[in-house]
């Protein structure tokens, strides 16, 4: 038995006006763990988490948040998401202890004394106006209020790419503490890989709109294999097990997944970094791609 | 949620009632003087035979309070300039700062949020406007004894009818900050085609609610002068003319030419007409008309506004914001 996961999406496509934004994506997200959303711009990352939190409607398959579909905007599927958008938005003219009256008048359960304690220590005042406060101030507002809410599902798109280090740290600290705290799930989108590790222990690539990669990033690693042999010339990437092939002068480099295959004579076999791994999934072209979703085992 | 609808629309709805009340302090202030006129009230002098009293005080009212006219035509935008600025920001404000992320994810499902809004917001805009229409048609009283009836400076701001407009300027507000998902835009579109709306229906369609009476009337010979129009001058005149022996109509410039006919030997014109079997001919809409008018128009403008609200019910539904 495996337990219910988090998110799980269908064959989920969005299509605004002629051009899709997201097309046949399956995935699925363990529950009570952190996972990272990672993919250039324009591939579909914000269509994704937000068709996951309700406010989009997808064009066709389905999306379950805990076995409940959020497109049917019901109280008690909103009561399970935090969703904390792009830039943090926030009601500027509001003050930090009005946002939090926002929050208790709009929820179920919000937890105003938990949301308080964590500014007030973070030395922000109740007293000040939203739109006064610094850049990661702001944030850490709106990730309280978002996990005032004592959501089962927290999702976060790039939360941290306006923040400089030291509030990104604060921010990442907050959020690591909430999900010691207790039963929460994390997914958020970032395009910052290599802070990627410290923070996650799921990945899910996306790319040209379709998911690329999906997996434990522990098993993600340990499955792939970077190759090193004597220069080939014929082109490998037919095979469904090599995701990329480099060439230098003499050597060729294979990224391959099943990485416990035997290897040919005269090959070696090397740890790939993650950083290494997610670039290479997206620098495969769109053609690659179709058809080939693949679930770990 | 009530504590955030009026947190987060405090300004606009108290700049709004400050608005409202100065416009219904100063109407008070011109009227009074203007109502003094008419001691025994000015219903007393709408029905002849007039009093003495009563010629002066009309011809006072003429004099110096024409300016009246233009005050009156401009209150017309307020129904628009009372729901375009709770309307347009309604939406379009939060999706301008991308705040609909953060409200539509709280546990209050977004169409429960935007009906909210509306039916307060709606409410506030119809109420304000009733009270303005409350006082203007105290106001405006006593320039009944000069007409407008039908028109823009009457039937436009008393009744029923500008609260039907106001939720129609309402409506359309909102709907044009869905379309157009910017405050200041959608409130300059949401004018725009109010008042494209407003002049069709009152300009060119309003005549028309109801088939008009036509009246056909002799000329007594030897009664003065040719009266113009109907006897109540509230009633709106379509078309008027003449109507010679031969059942021909004579309007425009040919009534004009018969008019100048008529008076031309010096003697009553009432005779020559009379004598040449002309009669006066009159196609007008009465004032007794005028809540059955009220009722159509309210109705129109009701219609639109909940057709556009609920196009924005469906726009949201789908959300592809």
């Amino acid at each position: 038995m495996r337990a219910q996961p988090a998110l799980r999406t269908r064959n989920v496509g969005k299509r605004y006006r002629e051009a899709w934004a997201l097309r046949d994506c399956t995935l699925e997200l363990p529950p009570g763990r952190v996972s990272a959303l990672v993919g250039p711009n324009g591939a579909g990352k914000t269509t994704l988490l937000r068709l996951s939190v309700g406010l989009l409607t997808p064009t066709v398959g389905s999306v379950e948040v805990f076995g409940e579909s959020p497109t049917t905007n019901s109280v008690r599927a909103l009561s399970r998401i935090g969703f904390l958008a792009q830039d943090h938005p926030l009601y500027r003219q509001f003050t930090v202890a009005d946002l939090l009256r926002f929050g208790r008048s709009c929820n179920v359960r919000f937890d105003h004394e938990l949301a308080a304690r964590r500014l007030t220590q973070l030395g922000i005042s109740l007293d000040a106006r939203a739109g006064a406060l610094s850049g990661g101030q702001q944030s850490q507002v709106a990730l309280a209020l978002a996990l005032a809410k004592r959501p089962n599902l927290l999702v976060l798109d790039e939360p941290m790419s306006s923040l400089d280090p030291l509030a990104r740290q604060e921010f990442q600290q907050t959020l690591m503490g909430a999900v010691a705290d207790g039963e929460l799930t994390v997914l958020f989108s970032s395009h910052a890989v290599h802070e990627l590790e410290r923070v996650c222990d799921h990945l899910v690539v996306i790319n040209h709109g379709q998911v690329v990669l999906s997996g434990d990033i522990d098993s993600l690693l340990a499955e792939h294999r970077l190759l090193v042999g004597p220069r080939i010339e014929t082109d490998p990437r037919g095979s469904r097990s090599v995701v990329e092939v480099k060439h230098s002068d003499r050597h060729s480099t294979l990224l391959v997944r099943q990485g416990a295959a035997a290897i040919m004579p005269g090959w070696q076999a090397n740890p790939v970094g993650l950083e290494e791994l997610v670039l290479a999934y997206l620098r495969r072209p769109v053609d690659l791609e179709a058809g080939s979703h693949k679930e770990p085992a | 949620m009530t504590w955030m609808m009026w947190r987060q629309h405090r300004s606009e709805a108290l700049a709004l009632a400050i608005f409202v009340g100065v416009v219904a302090m100063v109407l008070f202030i011109l009227g009074r003087p203007m109502h003094a006129l008419f001691p025994l009230g000015s219903a007393h002098c709408l029905a002849p035979p007039l009093d003495q009293a009563c010629r002066s005080a009309l011809v006072r009212l003429q004099q110096d309070y024409g300016y009246s006219t233009a005050v009156l035509i401009l209150l017309n935008f307020a129904p628009y300039a009372i729901s375009g600025f709770l309307g347009a920001p309604l939406l379009a404000r939060e999706l301008e700062a991308g705040t609909w992320q953060l409200v539509w994810t709280q546990a209050v499902p977004r169409r429960r949020w935007l009906a909210f809004k509306v039916v307060a917001l709606g409410t506030v805009s119809v109420l304000l406007a009733a009270g303005l229409s409350a006082v203007i048609g105290w106001y405006r009283r006593p320039l009944d004894l000069l007409g407008g009836g039908f028109d823009i400076t009457g039937f436009d701001l008393t009744g029923v009818a500008p609260m039907a407009y106001t939720l129609f300027a309402f409506a359309l507000s909102v709907a044009a900050g869905a379309v157009l998902r910017r405050s200041l835009p959608a409130a300059a579109g949401a004018f725009v085609v109010f008042l494209a709306m407003r002049f069709t229906v009152a300009g060119w369609i309003r005549p028309h609610f109801v088939t008009p009476v036509t009246r056909v009337e002799a000329f007594v010979p030897g009664s003065g002068d040719i009266t113009d129009g109907t006897s109540n001058v509230q009633d709106m005149i379509l078309d008027q003319g003449f109507i010679d022996a031969g059942g021909r109509h004579i309007t425009g410039l040919g009534a004009v030419i018969m008019e100048g006919k008529a008076r031309e030997g010096g003697g009553d014109p009432t005779t020559y007409l009379h004598d040449h079997g002309i009669q006066r001919w009159v196609v007008y809409q009465p004032i007794e008309r005028y809540w059955t008018f009220q009722l159509i128009e309210t109705v129109t403008f009701v219609g639109l506004a909940v057709l556009l609200l609920a196009l924005v019910f469906w726009r949201i539904r789908r959300s592809a914001f």
